[in-house]
């Protein structure tokens, strides 16, 4: 317990540090984009957001697997705290890209490939914090609950292909994208430079939130085991 | 289209880091919060299974 206490410790120092570097190479090292002009900062918080978002929920998908295989609570316990973290980073990603998108495509939301999949991604995860509000079996929620983490994953690799795949206005960063596209620039080295960063601490942040929000659930865990205790010994 | 001199955006850009500096700070405000009344309920727990010892 001691030790892992002090290595999310460290883990918390070195995701401020990380984040207090990128931060400082958004604002101070990375140049202006000409055409979009300062909005285009955004894209170097957002994209990172829309990837740790994805990667949380491919995280669920792994322990929903381990946990139908093991049975093992703490599987179920991983799963459901990187949803959560996973829906915080998405609605970051949809937020910040709304705000990006009314200078850049001149309204704040479009029903686009992109914008839709990713919506629905968000919602189908919604639900799986619902559904497992629903149950009260603490055996069936952790079994059903890691079915629909991976069935739900589907909509994740469905979100990240919407741009490769059909004709829409957002922009691909990696590769390329439908001509249609509005908002997209070539990223120069300092550019990519950054873009690069962020995206290491963004994946350190998630990984720094799943281990405390982990630790969160223990405690929880622990409440009710003790709450189950005394009730017992008093009956 | 080619612009001439570069938008003045930066409002846009202020309200973007807002948010995605804001709902991770919230979010690790509302974990405070958990843990905390988590800690009371040991606390408590811990007192009421003292004084049925006793």
């Amino acid at each position: 317990m001691e030790k892992s206490s002090r290595n999310l410790q460290i883990l918390n120092i070195a995701t401020i540090l990380l984040m207090v570097i990128a931060t400082g190479l958004v604002f101070l090292y990375a140049p202006q984009e000409r055409t979009m002009g300062e909005v285009q900062r955004i894209f170097y918080f957002h994209v990172p957001s829309a990837w740790v978002s994805m990667l949380a929920f491919f995280v669920t998908l792994v322990t929903s697997i381990a946990y139908l295989r093991s049975g093992n609570p703490r599987w179920d316990i991983i799963g459901r705290s990187s949803v959560e973290v996973g829906l915080i980073f998405t609605l970051m990603t949809i937020l910040s890209g709304s705000i990006w998108a009314r200078p850049s495509w001149n309204t704040w939301w479009t029903w686009d490939p992109r914008l839709t999949t990713y919506t629905i991604m968000a919602l189908i995860y919604v639900a799986y914090l619902m559904l497992r509000q629903s149950i009260e079996d603490p055996e069936r929620r952790a079994r059903l609950a890691a079915v629909y983490g991976i069935v739900g994953f589907v909509t994740v690799p469905l979100t990240f292909m919407s741009i490769r795949w059909w004709r829409t206005i957002h922009p691909v960063v990696i590769g390329s994208g439908s001509a249609t596209a509005q908002g997209g620039f070539d990223m120069t080295s300092p550019m990519r430079l950054v873009f690069f960063f962020s995206l290491f601490a963004f994946t350190v942040l998630y990984f720094c939130f799943l281990a405390s929000r982990v630790r969160l659930e223990n405690l929880a865990e622990r409440v009710e085991q003790m709450k189950a205790k005394l009730l017992s010994a008093g009956g | 289209m080619l612009l001439d001199e570069t938008p003045n955006t930066i409002g846009y850009m202020i309200a973007g880091y807002a948010v995605l500096f804001g709902l991770p700070f919230l979010y690790v405000i509302s974990w405070l919060v958990r843990q905390r009344n988590l800690e009371k309920d040991v606390e408590l727990i811990q007192t009421l299974t003292e004084e049925k010892k006793k």
